[in-house]
């Protein structure tokens, strides 16, 4: 269980650009699959940075499992970033001129395992996604949809509990989105809580989805589960 | 185990990145090994050199006494030998004969000399010269006799006994070793005359003491000891290593300019991907690590590089770029091989001032930018 208490973010703060892009977030996120959905400039991806400790908040504070994560010195928020949580890129971030498993391996790289572990445990989350015939080969010959599947397969590697999308289904057409929402059922299956932004009502709408945020100007509007 | 696994993984994953960018790293290299070359050849000439004139002088002897004449060396007479070689202390006291000869035909000056070593003495009307007396007057069979014109105009032949080897090229390039009877006879030294007198002494400690006397015995003369001549030599190479030291130098302020432009920040795209690398788990000290291996790739592929190209250069090629700042004080610059002579301490100097300053400037910025939440990388 994630929970957000009062939870703020100002960025460029004192400086003439400074922008607020949450206010004052109460929001408790379950076990299962979570929407943040909204209008650009809701917030949603700043929401989605600081649950995934990869900013902190401004002010309030963020528990995970009870414990408060969002006051951790630098070096404990990575060690949660990297058990803790996998991330999807909005646009899948893949590292180009390295191929597919070298990029599924990366999160792993710092873990100091031996290679041989880390690397059958690259193939088997690869072969998970359909994507085992495509790990030798360089991430630019991937298509859309082998991308983003590889971007999911390098977000699993570690085992994370928690998956964090950002607009997943942005650049994918419905057949892709379809494959998408079925790996999050899947993952859902396997007990991983996940989390996405969107604004794509076939997401919304999709079986898996077991709460809504749904979110406009920086604050929560509505949790529908 | 775990903390070589990591560095393992950190390693493999520089490598693949100096891959990506194999054109811009490839760059960088040549740069930097082009600086350490120069640096590195001017050090090992200079070492080289002076281990050479260090052996070329072990062999010296400990005292010259020369006779002086209106301020200028003239020619000193037997008679004072005696005078030195009574002094107590003094072990041996021998008259030399040497002076140079300016070869019109070739347009060198060749130094020529009776040699005190018996095995070096040749027979009536030969000669042995140094290994650049054949080159300058370009000889190209074996045997052909060496002609040199008196100061009547005569022509006088010698035919070479033996060429000298390059292992003492540095000074006996130009030379022409012949007898004291074909040297007085060539020259029109009288009997009873040397050029100077070379003394060794039985406790070198002693020298001054000897000089003292021996200056005493012979008010006009001059008296140059084995340490003058060393610390000419000395001097010499200082100036003339000082000149490839400043030539070095600009080089070396290019690539701090070079490096410090790198510094000055990272690419948007090695940004992002240090984002992405924070973002997916990597610590600040993972990315710091990954860095460093990729500036120690770099800047020691480089070194090694720029090391073994610059040996290369002056032990094999014999240096061609710098020679003729650097080399002889033989009038015919020698053509030879150095032998190889490598300061340790400097090469590790060199090291440390060429990799250091360049990790400093790879890192800071990486550090700068990976200290930041990698919050703008879902942006």
């Amino acid at each position: 269980m994630i929970s957000l208490h009062g939870v703020s973010k100002t960025y460029n703060e004192g400086r003439p650009n400074q922008v607020t892009a949450l206010h004052g977030i109460d929001l408790a996120i379950a076990p299962g699959v979570t929407v943040f959905m909204g209008p650009s400039g809701s917030g949603k991806t700043t929401l989605l940075s600081l649950v995934g400790c990869m900013a902190r908040p401004t002010t309030g504070r963020i528990t995970l499992d009870g414990e408060v994560i969002s006051s951790l010195p630098e070096r404990f928020l990575t060690d949660l970033r990297r058990r803790r949580f996998g991330f999807v890129f909005q646009r899948f971030n893949l590292i180009r001129g390295l191929s597919v498993l070298e990029n599924v391996m990366l999160p792993a790289a710092p873990l100091g395992e031996e290679r041989a572990v880390v690397e059958a445990r690259a193939l088997a989350r690869l072969e998970s996604l359909g994507l085992a015939g495509k790990a030798r080969m360089p991430v630019e010959v991937l298509s859309g949809g082998e991308t983003q599947r590889a971007a999911i397969a390098r977000a699993m590697v570690n085992d994370a509990p928690v998956l964090i999308a950002d607009e997943p289904t942005a650049n994918l057409d419905t057949a892709l989105t379809h494959r998408f929402l079925d790996i999050v059922a899947a993952l859902r299956a396997e007990g991983k809580t996940v989390i996405l932004t969107s604004h794509d009502p076939r997401i919304i709408a999709a079986a898996p989805v077991t709460a809504v945020v749904e979110m406009q100007d920086g604050t929560v509007l509505e949790v529908r589960s | 185990m775990s903390a070589l696994n990591r560095q393992r993984a950190l390693l493999d994953f520089t490598v693949a990145a100096l891959a990506r960018r194999r054109i811009k790293n490839l760059a960088l290299v040549a740069v930097f090994a082009t600086v350490v070359f120069l640096l590195a050849s001017a050090m090992f000439f200079a070492s080289s050199l002076r281990r050479e004139a260090e052996a070329t002088l072990a062999g010296a002897p400990d005292l010259i006494v020369q006779n002086l004449s209106l301020g200028r060396q003239a020619m000193i007479d037997a008679a004072d030998l005696p005078k030195i070689a009574a002094i107590r202390g003094v072990a041996t006291a021998e008259g030399r004969l040497w002076g140079y000869y300016y070869d019109r035909i070739s347009g060198a000056n060749y130094t020529v000399m009776v040699p005190s070593a018996a095995d070096l003495v040749p027979p009536p009307g030969e000669v042995i010269v140094g290994e650049a007396v054949p080159r300058v007057r370009d000889f190209k069979w074996q045997g052909t006799p060496l002609f040199l014109s008196r100061h009547e105009g005569d022509l006088v032949r010698f035919d070479i006994a033996r060429t000298l080897g390059s292992d003492v090229a540095l000074i006996s390039a130009d030379l022409v070793l012949m007898n004291e009877v074909d040297f007085r006879s060539f020259f029109n030294v009288p009997a009873g005359k040397f050029t100077d007198l070379a003394v060794t002494v039985r406790n070198p400690r002693e020298l001054s003491t000897v000089v003292e006397k021996a200056s005493a015995a012979l008010p006009d003369a001059r008296f140059v000891t084995r340490e003058d001549i060393a610390r000419t030599y000395q001097k010499l190479f200082d100036w003339r290593e000082g000149v490839m030291v400043a030539l070095a130098f600009v080089a070396m302020l290019a690539f701090a300019i070079f490096a410090a432009e790198k510094a000055t920040g990272l690419s948007a795209e090695e940004a992002r991907e240090i984002g992405i690398l924070k973002a997916i788990g990597w610590d600040t000290r993972d990315v710091i690590a990954m860095k460093l291996w990729e500036g120690g790739l770099v800047s020691g592929g480089a070194f090694l590089l720029g090391t073994v190209i610059a040996y290369a250069h002056v032990f094999w090629a014999g240096a061609p770029l710098f020679a003729s700042v650097l080399k002889g004080w033989a009038v015919i610059y020698p053509d030879f091989r150095l032998t190889p002579a490598i300061d340790a301490l400097q090469l590790g100097t060199l090291l440390l001032l060429t990799t250091l300053p360049y990790a400093a400037a790879t890192v800071v910025p990486v550090w700068r930018t990976a200290a930041a939440d990698p919050d703008a990388v879902m942006r």
